[in-house]
Formats: C-alpha cells, structure tokens, sequence
C-alpha cells in the first residue's frame, strides 16, 4: 500500500498551539513521524542578556503560562551557583512550597486535558475544579494566581504571612481528599485504561537514547529526579518519593503524574509545619555576581529545566541558556509513534504534556469472558465514578 | 568523588583547562576527541545529555556540553573552543546520542556552527520563517 502523509497544524483547531507534525502512514499504521517547531520562539536568551540579573527572571518567568516558577527557579540556582550563594532556610521552605503547588496545578491541567482530547470531559471538568483552590493558594501566597514573582536571588521576594498559613492547610486538606479520588479515578477508570494502557509505548532504552526527562522518562523507569538528585532548596529537608513505572505507555505516564501530585501534597505539608517554626531573613542581600559561569536546573512537572548563565561581572549576563523539558522530549515522538493507529497519535503526543487537544472517540467491545455481552464502557465508567464518589462522600 | 576520579584517570589526557567546582567539572576537549568523551560520558559512565551551550565570544565560538550524572547530581561539561568564527564547523555527536539531534539543529540555527556527520543538519526553529534574522545569536555591527 501507498504511504500517505497526515499533516497536523501548524495552526489547526485541534490544537491549542503552534505545532506541525507530519504523519507518513500506511494505511492506519504510522509508519514515520516529522516535527517542526518553531511557531512559538520569541528570543528570550537574546532578551535576557540584554537584561539585569533580577530583571531576567522576570523575562524567564513568561516562558511557560503553567511552569512560571520552574524558570525563575532554575535561573536563581544557576546565578547562585556561580559564586556558591546560600540561601536561608525560610526561603529554602517558600521556594520549595511554591514549586510543589505549581506541580499540583500542571499535573491536574494536564489529567484534565488528557480526559478531554480522549472526549471524557467529566474528568476534564473534576480535574480542572480542583485546579482552582491551588490557585487560590497561590493568590494567597502570593498576591497572583499566575507568575508569582515569587524568585530572587540569594532567597525570594515575599514572605508568608504565619496568620495564612491555617487558610493553607483547609486548602490543602481539601485538595489532598479530591486527589487520592482523581488518583483512584485514573488507575481504575475502564475508559482511561483501555485508551491509555499499551498506547504510545516509549521504551526505556528510547527514553534514555533520547535524554528524556520528567514523568515522560520516569514512566518509561528511567528514575532520575532533580529534587532528588541533585536537592536544592529545602527538597533534602523533606521525605517524598519519586514515583518511577516500567510500562512507558500513556497509562504509565498518566499514574506517574497523578501518584506525583500526591507526593507533592505531602511535601506541601511538610513545608508549611517547618514554616511554623523556621524563622528569620527570607533573603540574602547578593550585591554582584562574579565573573564565572553557573548551572542551574529544577525538576519541573514536566522534566528538569535547565539554565546556564554566564557572567563577566557586570549586572547582566553575557550568556543565558535556556532548555525547557518539552524541548528533549518531544523529539521521543520518534519512538513513540511508530507502529500506532492515527487514533492513537494524538493522546500519545498530549502524554509528554505539551498542550493540543484530541479528537473525540468512544467504542464497545465484547466481553470473551462472559460471552458476546457488549460491555458499555461509557456507562462502565459513570458507575465507577459514581461508587468513587460515594466512597469519598460517604452517600 | 570516584566517578570524576576514574573519568581523569580514563580521559585526562584529553582534557585541559579544567576547572572544579561543587558537583561541576569544566573542561577543555579538541573536536578530534569530542566523540571519544561524548561516548564515554554517555555509553560507559552513563551520563545523560541535558544540552549544550553556543556562544560567541572574542576569542571564538564555544560549545559547552553539559552532561548529567543523574544518580550523583555531578555535571561534566566538556568545552569545544571554534576559532575560525567565518566557517564554524564541529563534529557532531548525534550518532553517538540521539538527544543531540534537535541540540545541535538549534545550534546551527541560532549560531551557524555546522555538525559533520549530524543526519540533518538545517534549520530548528527558523526553517519556515522567511524574514526572520539568521543566526541571531551572533554578533552584528551595531546589534
């Protein structure tokens, strides 16, 4: 048969932005994949060496809309680690705290999302009402709902109020109980598994091949993990997990992030104890920064973020690299689309969490257990999700 | 630290300039012995290729690698130095790592250095875009 190509954006309803992926098929087979990219590059290295140290992260906090403080982050650690600053364990507490919610609230935009391009809204809607208390947590921290602001270095710039700190925890609480349900949801749901589990296989030797990073590599059982491996702020002051599955498919992916978001909740929770207790400067006042050149990386929701500056001693970097998760990890599409059904391209796309929508698709199967009974897998999930729901609710 | 000791012990002849820093270990490499670190660092040591860094400075065009021990936190980096800034040219590692592809392509685009041996070498993220600025991370009279 003839190999037909499938073009996808780069400006296409389906997807929520710039992107062109070219599919080579064969019949419904994906037999090749090309990407460009592109679209969205807006030169903020050249930008940010044309400012301050402070104001460039300002600049790198507008990157992503979802990972505004993964950057800033990343930049601080990389401005630090030029001239070995320390910072004071308030600030250890703030940073890591903030960047604990921010992967909250990306793991529960992405599981909505991943119900929606599938066409299971009602996990879209659950996921993305939970979103919303996490962004009230944020204003509460920190005035915004959305770049915080939040980064300086040598500490960060605001301080959080000890009278906020119970308004936290009934947030958290709250948060903590809907997610061990959307967890529950996830893993268990008949629609979700059978759209996900054994999709878009990214083999752990591809995953390692491509230097993927993330819960895209840590579901494929690549294990690193930033706040791990190399702690930063107070991540080697805290107990969490870093949740690493064998499969690499899109079921793995999805598990990865929704058991991550609970270990984030306990990391949370953690913080705001020490908070209670860690007293004193929330920074460090850093007057210049020598001549050197520094690294500076953060685990974010989806993969590490890395930053290098250069300084010559000035105010301003001479140099200010910037790599985004995303950026070694769609290359994986590669090894991950090969072999797949067309219907299937498009959720294994979404899996690595750059943001696109999906089209909608819903099938019956036959039971060969019970005979040929048609099993309803829509009408299958309302009932889980209803008996979760009771489960949680008590009614 | 064991593994920046056996990596001196296997490559320091050919490294120079090297500079030591908590859990960063700078260094110097020819392009001839670019490949042989690339593979050590990845195949043997079992680093992962975060990225890699281009920049232009006076006295060339320079190339940092950053390569992640991920189960130590240690980066090693080596560093290539192009002095013929009209034709850059190095060798490309992405035979060696498939994660270089897209690294060096952006190279290329933001900075014209040119990979031998890379499977595609053009344009990352200005393939399409008429009009925009080549190279633009490079310098320009009155830029």
């Amino acid at each position: 048969m003839k190999a037909n190509k499938i073009p996808i954006g780069p400006f296409h309803p389906l997807l929520e932005e710039a992107e062109y992926f070219e599919l080579t098929v064969d019949g419904e087979t994906v037999v090749d994949i090309d990407m460009e990219i592109g679209w969205m590059h807006r030169g903020h290295e050249y930008i940010s060496e044309m400012k301050t140290f402070t104001q460039s992260i300002y600049v790198v906090e507008r990157i992503c809309g979802i990972c505004s403080t993964s950057h800033p982050i990343a930049c601080v650690h990389a401005i630090e680690d030029i001239d070995n600053i320390e910072i004071p364990l308030r600030a250890r507490y703030i940073r890591t705290l903030v960047g604990e919610l921010e992967r909250i609230h990306s793991h529960l935009l992405w599981i909505g999302l991943a119900g929606h391009f599938i066409g299971y809204d009602t996990l879209w809607m659950w996921a993305w009402k939970y979103r919303e208390p996490v962004l009230e947590m944020f204003e509460i921290i920190s005035g915004n709902r959305n770049h915080y602001g939040m980064m300086r270095v040598g500490g960060v710039a605001k301080d959080i109020d000890p009278g906020k700190i119970t308004e936290l925890y009934k947030h958290l609480d709250m948060i903590e109980k809907k997610m061990v349900m959307v967890a529950k949801v996830v893993r268990d749901d008949p629609v979700l598994r059978s759209r996900f589990k054994g999709v878009g296989v990214l083999t752990h030797e591809a995953a390692v091949a491509y230097c993927a990073t993330g819960p895209t590599s840590r579901a494929s059982g690549v294990p690193w993990d930033v706040r791990r491996d190399e702690p930063t702020d107070a991540y080697d002051l805290v107990d969490f997990e870093v949740i690493v599955l064998p499969n690499g498919d899109v079921y793995d992916k999805a598990v990865v992030r929704v058991l991550e978001v609970i270990e984030s909740g306990k990391i949370i929770r953690q913080c705001l104890e020490k908070l209670k207790t860690a007293q004193g400067s929330i920074l460090n006042n850093v007057k210049e920064i020598s001549p050197g050149e520094g690294i500076g990386r953060y685990e974010a929701p989806r993969g590490e973020v890395f930053h290098y500056i250069r300084s010559d001693g000035t105010n301003r970097p001479i140099r200010h690299k910037v790599r985004a998760p995303s950026f070694v990890n769609i290359p994986t599409f590669t090894a991950s689309c090969k072999g797949i059904p067309i219907a299937d391209v498009l959720i294994t796309l979404a899996a690595v969490d750059p943001c696109y929508c999906c089209t909608e698709r819903s099938i019956k199967v036959i039971d060969q257990k019970h005979g040929s009974q048609p099993i309803d897998l829509l009408k299958s999930s309302r009932e889980k999700t209803e008996r979760i729901r009771r489960e949680i609710h008590g009614n | 630290m064991a593994e920046i000791e056996q990596f001196l012990k296997d490559m320091g002849g050919k490294i120079t300039n090297k500079i030591e820093k908590k859990k960063r270990l700078y260094f110097n490499v020819t392009n001839d012995d670019l490949q042989d670190i690339a593979d050590y660092l990845f195949n043997k040591m079992g680093c992962r290729l975060s990225t890699a860094t281009a920049m232009e400075m006076y006295h060339g065009i320079e190339i940092l690698y950053h390569f992640s021990l991920d189960k130590t936190g240690q980066y090693f980096c080596p560093r290539i130095v192009i002095k013929d800034k009209k034709n850059p040219k190095v060798n490309s590692i992405s035979s060696i790592i498939e994660g270089a592809i897209w690294i060096e392509r952006e190279i290329f685009d933001l900075l014209g250095v040119e990979f031998i041996g890379h499977p595609r070498m053009e344009e990352l993220l200005t393939l399409h875009h008429p009009g925009t600025v080549k190279q633009p991370l490079r310098f320009r009279e009155g830029a």
